[in-house]
């Protein structure tokens, strides 16, 4: 199917998500849109697929003008879409998410399962796509839950298909399976529109590449193009893809961790027997799939979630089931996970995000009185020193864009007298601007001497600033290992390629 | 991802479960004087008519027959203890009605303080029917509601509307099968009301609900006083007759409880088996349980997710409302705060049969015998308040939603307002 954007439009308020795009894609063609977060790809994505109205321009399926007012009727049209967030009913079989919305019945309005499985096992023999049509979807692993849903998209005589950053949650395994899917999906024919801010992916797999940036195509480019010339073509200048890391002596352990065990809200545990030394001037770099126990490691390091067994240790002092607050007074600073949810109060202003965990100590409080001058400077210094995009310190934080609002946050932490460093998916969101100086922030910590913890399912950041790599799999640290053993070896162990 | 279930909450439960089954040998069994005995008659009362068959009365040794029953639960506690949380709502079941029987056995015992020195069965049972009949209607509405993603507290309301419109229809036209649609309709209304202000106001639907609870009990205890008060013949509060069906009446026991009862009764069964068969096996229930799972996945295949939500919460209103007539023409004569929190239970039922049409049923059961037994053991002298027994529904929802018995979990959406992207 030729699919060909013209001119299209679309404004929230006085913002301009996308300027006048147009694109073709060609039938049996794998077109990569590659973009930054926040540069209107999945805006663009959700007009084609009915979910937007353009403010203005026009799609056409070959040759001819269609409008669509929902996303059935882009279904209709034979447009599939992967969402980023899987659009699968938990509780449901493969069978029943596949047919929903078109099911096959038998009279009374009664489901035909049978029809709905031989539906599932003929297009899972015609594109190779194995999965059993009875399985509950929340049994699946993510990869295998992708896959349903493009079976789903097929279902519905998808000829355009449209992935929106489907490797997000991929391990390296499962993300070549899916190069290969998309590859055998284009030579029978389909067309394929790839959404993706990753450029190994790009070069891998696509065909035409066409980048976007503030809402405009900037270039139609091939995939020959090296990494460097493409992240340029995204950022619009150049970028330093490599982090520069000088050699650090290595102290002694600053955090400990000993057979630690967590459960998760459910009461499962998921985190296992983990022990772990992270030293001064080391990044210990935690990667792995998510889901695997990496958050409710945090948020038990963090104070945040109860440790079942096993010891914490912080600079010598035990912190096991400490509060919060005794925590980050040990030393300890903590990027969340969760920005918006967990890092910052978005209501309040960033002068007082900058002190939220320091508002009623010297010199921002005095006895009962808050200091608000001492506030101010504090927040001046920070905005000028950590170059925080805002219209003011008063803003309300949540005004600020995802990257600066990382920025308030790092900000906050590393100000304060901290001998261990924990940051969890610290450029999750964030444009390659951002990425840069959050990368030469964490090694700058490293560098001066202190513990550094990240966790990244982005394999990309866990090598470039990994001085050693955990790697965590179904609640266990699996190895240990240096980032130089190469992403193919990591990739195995974090799909517990070493148990 | 390991799945590796809690061992805490399985044996508290465990434990509470033994600690009842030590009550029940202590208290009913070995609390009891050695030569007590306890009478169980099965003759249906108020029933004329010859019966080809009878049952014999059940004569037992109180004390006796309460410390097995004690033993019994105690081993169903052991066994959760020992397997958990397979079942553990079925064993906890077991274990409440063999409480409820060894109470009877203990309440009646003679010699005792009891005026009544025997308990009629047949007549616990159909009484205790009555009044599950109506949680039934009541937890239907709730499946109805919930399955779709929308809060449905409103029952309470439903049932208190229904009832005085229905008293009212029923009182003027003696027809309760106008009495029902009157009901239908007028609960249907409120329904459309709190979907309205859910859906199109996203408002929270908890608090929606309770205001809806409230209005529903102001406006009912106003209009009686103002309107059916100084017109009696509003308010005449005849009960509707009972539909016996041939011959399955006769048989002992489960023939007066199940097989004379009223049109209302025939019709809560018929709906369950309806919405149980919709819900599970039609395209319908397929398309109404992806929305109260994930609305967005619904749509983003052209469900349209706010019309099934009007649809399924107009229904669980109409359903509550017919449930409200039903009480009126069961209980007689309309009152202020009529239903007395029987709409609340509903919802208790609800998350006890884990948000399926047969589970309500189970605890619509266990429940309307609760519910019956506080008002009916006053008349044993039984040193028990009666307010006591009827915190009993509420205090096995706290332990269902704690996860003390197995694992429920409500629809993933349930009360959460959907905006389109």
């Amino acid at each position: 199917m030729r699919v060909e954007l013209r001119g299209i439009t679309k404004r929230f308020g006085s913002f301009t998500a996308n300027d006048a795009i147009s694109l073709t894609v060609e039938p049996g063609q794998i077109h990569c849109l590659l973009g930054e977060n926040g540069a209107g790809k999945s805006t663009l994505m959700n007009v084609v697929f009915g979910l937007l109205h353009a403010d203005e321009g026009e799609i056409l399926i070959n040759g001819e003008s269609v409008a669509f007012s929902n996303s059935g009727d882009a279904v209709r049209k034979g447009i599939g879409m992967v969402h980023q967030h899987f659009m699968l009913v938990p509780v449901f079989t493969v069978a029943e998410n596949v047919v929903l919305g078109f099911e096959p019945t038998k009279s009374l309005g009664r489901l035909d399962a049978k029809a709905a499985a031989d539906q599932i096992r003929t297009l899972s023999a015609r594109f190779g796509l194995d999965v059993d049509p009875d399985a509950v979807v929340e049994n699946l692993p993510v990869g295998l839950q992708q896959r349903v849903e493009i079976i789903k998209a097929l279902s519905h005589d998808a000829e355009l298909l449209i992935l929106d950053e489907p490797t997000a949650v991929l391990t390296p395994q499962e993300i070549d399976a899916l190069m290969d899917i998309m590859r055998s999906l284009a030579a029978a024919g389909k067309s394929i529109l790839f959404i993706t801010h990753k450029l190994k992916e790009v070069r891998a797999v696509a065909d035409v590449i066409t980048v976007i940036r503030q809402g405009r195509v900037v270039d139609t480019v091939s995939p020959s193009l090296s990494e460097g010339e493409l992240a340029t073509a995204m950022v619009g200048r150049s970028v330093s893809l490599t982090v520069e890391k000088e050699d650090v002596v290595v102290g002694a352990a600053v955090l400990e961790l000993r057979n630690v065990t967590v459960r998760d809200d459910r009461g499962v545990a998921v985190v296992t027997n983990v022990s772990l030394d992270v030293r001064e001037g080391q990044i210990m770099a935690i990667a792995g799939v998510q889901g695997n126990g990496q958050t409710e490691l945090v948020e038990a390091i963090a104070g945040l979630r109860h440790v079942e067994s096993g010891t914490i240790t912080l600079g010598g002092r035990d912190i096991t089931n400490a509060s919060p607050r005794q925590i980050l007074d040990a030393g300890l600073g903590h990027v969340p996970e969760d920005r918006q949810r967990d890092g910052l109060v978005l209501s309040l202003s960033v002068a007082d995000n900058l002190v939220l965990n320091a508002a009623a100590k010297a010199p921002f409080a005095k006895g009962w009185n808050r200091r608000l001058a001492a506030v101010r400077d504090n927040a001046t210094a920070l905005v000028e020193r950590f170059d925080v995009r805002t219209t003011g310190i008063d803003a309300e934080v949540g005004s600020l864009s995802g990257g600066n609002q990382q920025k308030v946050i790092v900000a906050r932490e590393l100000s304060r007298d901290i001998t261990c460093f924990i940051a969890a998916q610290p450029t999750r969101g964030l444009d390659v601007g951002s990425i840069e100086y959050v990368h030469s922030q964490i090694v700058a910590e490293r560098n001066s001497g202190r513990g550094v913890v990240i966790v990244s399912s982005e394999l990309d950041e866990v090598l470039a600033l990994g001085d050693q790599v955990a790697v965590m799999f179904a609640g266990t640290i699996v190895d240990v290992v240096s980032p130089d053993v190469g992403r193919e070896a990591i990739g195995l162990l974090m799909a517990g390629g070493g148990q | 991802m390991t799945t590796t279930p809690v061992n805490g909450r399985g044996r508290v439960i465990a434990v509470l479960m033994m600690a009842l089954g030590l009550l029940v040998a202590m208290a009913f069994g070995f609390g009891s004087a050695g030569n007590a005995h306890s009478v169980f008659t099965f003759a249906p009362v108020n029933i004329s008519g010859d019966r080809p068959w009878h049952l014999g009365d059940l004569t037992v040794l109180t004390r006796w027959w309460n410390v097995v029953l004690g033993l019994l639960i105690i081993a169903l506690g052991v066994e959760t203890w020992v397997r958990r949380p397979k079942a553990a709502l079925a064993r906890f079941g077991g274990a409440a009605i063999f409480f409820l029987v060894a109470l009877l056995f203990w309440a009646s015992r003679s010699p005792g303080p009891s005026q009544v020195p025997f308990v009629n069965v047949t007549s616990v049972l159909t009484g205790s029917s009555a009044i599950a009949m109506v949680l039934i209607f009541g937890s239907l509405s709730g499946v109805l509601c919930e399955r779709a993603g929308v809060v449905n507290i409103a029952i309470e309301g439903q049932f208190i509307g229904g009832a005085f419109f229905g008293s009212v229809i029923a009182s003027t036209t003696n027809n309760f099968i106008l009495a029902a649609l009157g009901g239908a309709v007028f609960g249907a209304l409120l329904g459309w009301l709190l979907a309205f202000l859910a859906i199109r106001y996203l408002a929270d639907q908890v608090i929606i609900g309770v205001v809806l609870v409230t209005t529903m009990s102001s406006l009912t205890s106003y209009l009686n006083l103002q309107v059916l008060t100084p017109y009696p013949n509003l308010n005449i509060g005849n009960t509707v007759a009972t539909l016996p069906i041939p011959l399955l009446d006769k048989i002992p026991l489960i023939g007066p409880v199940l097989f004379n009862e009223t049109g209302f009764f025939y019709l809560a069964i018929l709906l369950v088996a309806v919405v149980s068969f919709a819900l599970f096996r039609t395209r319908w229930g397929l398309r109404v349980r992806a929305v109260g799972e994930h609305p967005k996945a619904a749509e983003s295949v052209g469900i349209n997710v706010a019309r099934t939500r009007y649809r399924n919460v107009i229904m669980g209103g109409a359903v509550a409302g017919v449930g409200g007539v039903a009480f009126m023409a069961t209980q007689g004569q309309f009152q202020p705060d009529y239903t007395s929190g029987l709409g609340y239970v509903a919802l208790a039922a609800l998350i006890f049969g884990r948000w399926t049409p047969s589970g309500a049923v189970v605890a619509s059961v266990l429940f309307g015998l609760s519910a019956y037994l506080a008002n009916g053991l006053q008349s044993y002298s039984v040193p028990i308040s009666s307010e006591f027994i009827g915190m009993f529904p509420y205090l096995v929802t706290i332990a269902v939603v704690a996860g003390l018995i197995g694992r429920v979990r409500p629809p993933a959406a349930d009360g959460i307002p959907y905006q389109r992207s």
